[in-house]
């Protein structure tokens, strides 16, 4: 085992690192920039080494910096958490060949998994399911047609070049597509360069469901059931819980066999999570795999009792997972709430001091945070600020001590999201488990309708 | 001698009077009171430029360090994490000593970071008063290194 971990990042997770650390007997180094000199992670921890002034580039992301604390600390192994260098391939590179444990997969699978293409075949030579579409750019109108024909419509045309939302046209019938591609074909070239388009079945809002993994340097593999993620804006998550209210025993089966396979397919070490969209029919798709610890892990570990970070630290010291799927036991129902400074209205971010800083707590209550009161949150980073976490014994307990929870969370100073979170809560929809990736659009826009109504 | 009745009125006068910094010297004893508005915390440490080009704003001390406490003393601050080196090989003189005069430039130490030496020079002329860090010492980001009297312009801040 580790004598002494590196913490690469900052907030909720390095505090979450540091006691699952503190639980092993492992002594942790913190590194934060200048801006975090106050932050928790750094008191708490037992060496702490400023790395460089507040922006990312100069302090969190600079691998120079966060090899030369871990070597001046003797620390035997890094575990990067989310965001900053967690899915760096080349990060992963350097701290294998300076001989410290990056506590995550190898860098070749991250690499692998961070390409979308290569990602999307991996999945196809393993037999999991992808969106069907085009093989490759479409390369004349007819042949568009004769694609579109068979996967149906809707569909969407992408630029193969392309990312945040340009160069796409959602074409719904074949009227249409003509057009759609030339206009798609125009926005590519200006946008990227290529002009290059492919075809991809559209799904109009479906769920966002994750499953869980976990692999070991023996070749096992499990996996910890899914999360449902469909509570969104612009792809970033709000509100996440396991299990989803849209599995089905069997269909549960099917959707973790799948995510087995495409990880023992890339020989997947460490803790993995695997993302699907799922349709209105239970067709489920694999979108992309994520080759770190996620934010959400908590719903998991309150479902399932395996603590995840704990479990990646062990598989990278070389353990052997100390469990078979069939002792994994998933009972009750977690919900987790992403509490982020910023405009609920407007999700403008609001950085700034905390003045006052209640937490919830009684019983299936957990909370996730870095924060306290008198507490400056810097404008440099993400804007969450805690996580809250709760746990019944089935969904709708876990609903009640949500709702109660977000009722005495109190954070003064700032601006925070804790009113649309008590908004979903107490939503219809939400309590039946009707949600998809536009759940949150739709609950905002009857928010603007009652505005404008009254 | 000041007596403490004397700070006492002293520091009533200050109380009601619109200065917002006292200094006095009398028998070899030197008082300074200095007034803060309620609520406010510590002022600032002096500025001190870093030895990087990092603007000083956004490169303050890392650990609570001195201060300069004169205007004419300024500290010199690594500007990277690494292990401190005085000297350029284990058995060669030190870049600098205390009582040295250096020139702006002038190479004062070495941080070593992942098996780079990377040379920390001088921003400023002036006389070495004291090295604030042993040999061999694992430094991080902003940690002083050297105070030094400065002559002539001080560090562009």
């Amino acid at each position: 085992m580790f004598r002494k971990i590196l913490i690469a990042n900052r907030g909720e997770i390095a505090l979450r690192i540091i006691w699952a650390c503190r639980e092993l007997g492992i002594k942790t180094v913190a590194i934060y920039s200048t801006a975090d000199r106050d932050s928790l992670h750094v008191r708490f921890a037992d060496e702490d080494i400023c790395i460089g002034p507040p922006r990312n580039a100069d302090s969190y992301l600079k691998i120079g910096a966060v090899i030369a604390a871990a070597e001046i600390t003797d620390a035997d192994a890094i575990h990067p958490g989310y965001g900053f260098l967690a899915e760096s391939a080349h990060f992963a590179e350097v701290c294998e060949a300076c001989k410290i444990r990056f506590i995550g997969p190898s860098p070749n699978v991250i690499r692998l998994m961070g390409d979308k293409a290569r990602a999307r075949e991996s999945a196809v030579a393993a037999g999991v399911p992808v969106l069907p579409g085009s093989r490759g750019p479409v390369q004349n109108d007819a042949e568009a047609q004769r694609v579109a024909g068979r996967i149906g419509y809707p569909v969407i045309a992408k630029a193969s070049a392309g990312g945040g939302g340009r160069g796409m046209r959602i074409v719904n019938g074949a009227d249409h597509l003509a057009a759609a591609l030339s206009a798609a074909r125009t926005e590519a070239q200006a946008a990227f360069g290529v002009p290059d388009v492919y075809l991809e079945k559209y799904l109009r809002n479906p769920r966002h469901i994750e499953f869980q993994v976990l692999g070991d340097s023996f070749g096992n593999v499990v996996h910890l059931g899914e999360r449902e993620c469909s509570i969104q804006r612009r792809h970033q998550k709000i509100l996440e819980e396991s299990p989803s209210t849209a599995l089905h025993p069997k269909l549960r089966r099917r959707m973790a066999d799948a995510a087995m396979k495409l990880a023992r397919a890339v020989g997947y070490q460490n803790a993995g999570t695997i993302e699907f969209l799922l349709d209105e029919e239970g067709r489920f798709y694999f979108m992309e795999m994520n080759t770190r610890i996620q934010v959400e892990h908590p719903v998991t570990e309150m479902v399932t009792g395996i603590d995840l970070i704990k479990e990646q630290i062990k598989i990278a010291a070389g353990e052997s997972l100390g469990f078979r799927q069939e002792d994994i036991v998933h009972t009750g129902h977690s919900i987790e709430c992403r509490i982020n400074a910023e405009d609920p209205e407007t999700f403008v971010p609001s950085p700034g001091l905390i003045t006052t800083f209640h937490l919830p707590g009684g019983p299936g209550v957990r909370v996730d945070t870095a924060a306290h009161p008198e507490c400056r949150i810097p404008p440099h980073y993400d804007s969450m600020i805690a996580k809250l976490i709760t746990r019944g014994n089935n969904r709708m307990e876990a609903i009640s001590r949500m709702r109660r929870s977000l009722e005495v969370m109190v954070v003064e100073g700032i601006r925070t999201n804790v009113t649309l979170h008590r908004r979903i809560v107490n939503d219809p929809d939400f309590i039946r488990g009707n949600l998809d990736t536009g759940y949150l659009d739709r609950l905002l826009e009857r928010k603007g309708e009652a505005a404008a109504a009254s | 001698m000041i007596l403490d009745d004397e700070i006492k009125q002293l520091m009533e006068y200050l109380e009601h009077s619109n200065f917002v910094e006292f200094e006095i010297e009398r028998e070899g004893v030197k008082l300074k009171l200095v007034r803060r508005p309620p609520g406010a915390v510590d002022p600032a440490p002096a500025p001190a430029a870093a030895v990087a080009a990092a603007p000083v704003a956004a490169a303050p001390a890392a650990t609570p360090a001195p201060a300069a406490e004169s205007p004419d003393l300024h500290l010199v601050r690594s500007p990277i994490v690494g292990t401190f080196y005085r000297a350029g090989a284990p058995d060669a003189k030190p870049f600098a000593n205390p009582g040295d005069r250096v020139a702006k430039g002038q190479v004062l130490c070495i941080v070593e970071a992942m098996k780079l030496m990377n040379e920390i020079e001088a921003d400023c002329d002036g006389e070495v008063l004291e090295v604030l860090v042993s040999n061999g010492q694992p430094v991080e980001y902003g940690e002083p290194l050297f105070k030094i009297r400065v002559s002539g312009a001080r560090p562009a801040a």
